[in-house]
């Protein structure tokens, strides 16, 4: 066959094909509208989870991701930003999310202001911004206890680091700023009572603040030194189990504290690690606790624990009952994980980010692998399910 | 700015005649509005996962000199015992110095770390090079004598580019302010 001829039946063949393809579908696909964007439930379901990502690669770039862990099919909902180590707080039942955010006016450098972002839950559309005076936010490696609410979700506390320790209150409604409230030598905020908080000191004790109604404080308490910062000192993100936050120390003890009354009532605690070996399991990781519905504890264990081995991550989840003070019954990871998070609801998932970005998710309550949701951010350092 | 020169200063000189213990308490008291200095578990839990990293396929960075042993731009190195981020000698400084036009932190956390070398323990500064974004090379993180940042002066989650005039964070050095005396 001359090439010319080749070409000729090469020609014939395509069309026939296109014929035929086009008998199978005889009706073209359907024009589609521009733009159309989506939007999301007003209430989120309890599989919903933010993942907050640190994006250590660009700081100033910071991002949350809403991921619905039910399904791996579709689960990044969508984004919301979260810049210059920001902290995310969504509302538990309200219809805004909140983040504490920084930014310079030419990126990297120019003037400096700090803000709470308000968003939309149903459009993640940005709503508006409340400033912070004063350049004063403070900077972490996502700790969610950087930025809390109290009276009932309708104000919110930043904790300020300069390095000097101060708490911004803040009325969600008005929009406005109540004032500032210093705090030598403690750090962050747990919500207590109907309106204040509790810090952790560097002296091992608890200081709790209560505000008066125009979010001043009213009085001043603390406790004796309960936290061995030395030996065996508490991670700063505590499991809350409804207003209970069960402390976990580098060495694998718990430490619960009922924090709805005026000051922090001591529930006392328990090893899940018996004596005081310097090698073997103890937590590790970032976010290394979350708390069910239930109450039960979860925490994320290091078969490699060591003095200085606090953030490596772990291959086990650990699950406490705090009322039988012992280690229920463990499950054992698929991946090396940085964090974990048990949503709410009678039938929690259990989400394991990975330091890859990746999520594994597990049916709480059996412990049973149920599927992986693939590149959900860079950073996962923190997570926040729905209505938590 | 001239406060945190003073600080420097006086950080410098207590860090050649106290305890590592002690020193801390008195920086802590010091602390005056300076430096930054993220830390991320990513990175070690990232390293447990996976053994190529700590170099990254960075060409190493050898001292020559026998009694600062080592490759400075693997997170192995001995003075990287309790850094969280960048290593700046992967950035255009080196451990010890910034890279161009980055503004160097005035005060940040310390660590003591053992020279393998001379068997002495040094008290090392892990200031940090801040206004440029992420450096983006040879992520590090150790913690050896990490405390929550309940101690702020022994942690290394804190974002410590305070003292400088831009916050943002590029990498980090790790530079010796003495040996650290036995109490």
């Amino acid at each position: 066959m001359s090439r010319r001829a080749g070409l000729l039946a090469a020609t014939l063949l395509f069309a026939a094909s296109d014929a035929q393809a086009q008998q199978a579908f005889p009706q073209p696909l359907a024009e589609e509208p521009i733009p159309v964007v989506e939007t999301l439930p007003e209430r989120y379901p309890d599989s919903f989870v933010f993942v907050h990502d640190l994006h250590f690669k660009s700081i100033p770039d910071g991002r949350a991701a809403l991921v619905d862990v039910s399904s791996p099919v579709s689960s990044v909902k969508g984004q919301i930003p979260v810049a210059q180590f920001g902290t995310l707080l969504p509302s538990t039942t309200g219809s805004e999310i909140y983040a504490g955010e920084t930014f310079l006016s030419r990126l990297t450098r120019g003037e400096r202001t700090d803000v709470v972002s308000i968003w939309d839950k149903a459009t993640l559309a940005h709503k508006g911004e409340i400033v912070l005076p004063g350049g004063k936010r403070g900077m972490f490696v996502t700790l969610k206890n950087a930025m809390q609410f109290t009276n009932g979700e309708k104000w919110m506390l930043v904790f300020n680091f300069t390095p000097g320790s101060s708490v911004t209150v803040i009325d969600l409604e008005a929009r406005t700023i109540l004032g500032d409230i210093d705090l030598p030598g403690c750090m962050l905020t747990y919500p207590t009572g109907a309106r204040g908080f509790t810090s952790l000191c560097a002296d091992g004790t608890m200081m709790t603040v209560l505000l008066d109604e125009v979010g001043k404080a009213k009085s001043t308490t603390a406790t004796r030194a309960v936290n061995d910062i030395d030996n065996d000192p508490w991670f700063m993100m505590p499991a809350m189990a409804g207003r209970t936050a069960w402390f976990v120390s580098f060495k694998g003890r718990l430490h619960g504290f009922d924090l709805s009354g005026d000051k922090p009532r001591d529930l006392g605690g328990f090893a899940m690690v018996p004596g005081d070996a310097a090698k073997g399991w103890r937590p590790g990781g970032w976010q290394v606790t979350s708390a069910d519905a239930a109450g039960h504890v979860y925490v994320l264990m290091d078969p490699n624990g060591a003095a200085g081995s606090h953030k490596n991550g772990g291959t086990e989840v650990w699950v406490a009952d705090t009322a039988k003070k012992a280690v229920a019954r463990k499950i054992t990871m698929q991946n090396h994980t940085l964090s974990i998070e048990v949503t709410a609801g009678a039938k929690p998932y259990l989400v394991a980010s990975r330091p890859d970005g990746n999520l594994d998710v597990y049916d709480a309550n059996s412990g049973t692998f149920l599927h992986t949701v693939a590149q959900a951010v860079n950073d996962p350092m923190t997570m926040t399910a729905a209505g938590k | 700015m001239a406060i945190d020169k003073i600080t420097e200063a006086l950080t410098r000189r207590v860090a050649k005649t106290t305890s590592r213990r002690s020193m801390l308490t008195l920086i802590g008291g010091a602390i005056t509005g300076a430096a930054a200095f993220p830390v991320l578990p990513v990175s070690r839990a990232y390293a447990a996962a996976n053994p190529a990293h700590g170099g990254g396929g960075v060409a190493p960075q050898p001292t020559g000199n026998p009694q600062d042993p080592g490759d400075q731009a693997s997170c192995d190195y001995w003075r990287y015992c309790a850094i969280d981020g960048y290593l700046c000698s992967c950035c255009g400084g080196t451990a010890s110095t910034c890279p161009p036009g980055t503004e160097m932190s005035p005060i940040t956390w310390i660590g003591t770390c053992l020279n393998p070398a001379d068997n002495r323990s040094y008290i090392i500064s892990y200031n940090d090079c801040c206004g440029k974004s992420s450096c983006g090379r040879c992520l590090c993180n150790r913690n050896e004598g990490d405390r929550p940042v309940v101690r702020p002066q022994e942690n290394n989650d804190i974002n410590w580019c305070l003292g400088t005039s831009s916050a943002i964070y590029n990498c980090s050095t790790a530079v010796i302010l003495g040996v650290a005396l036995e109490k």
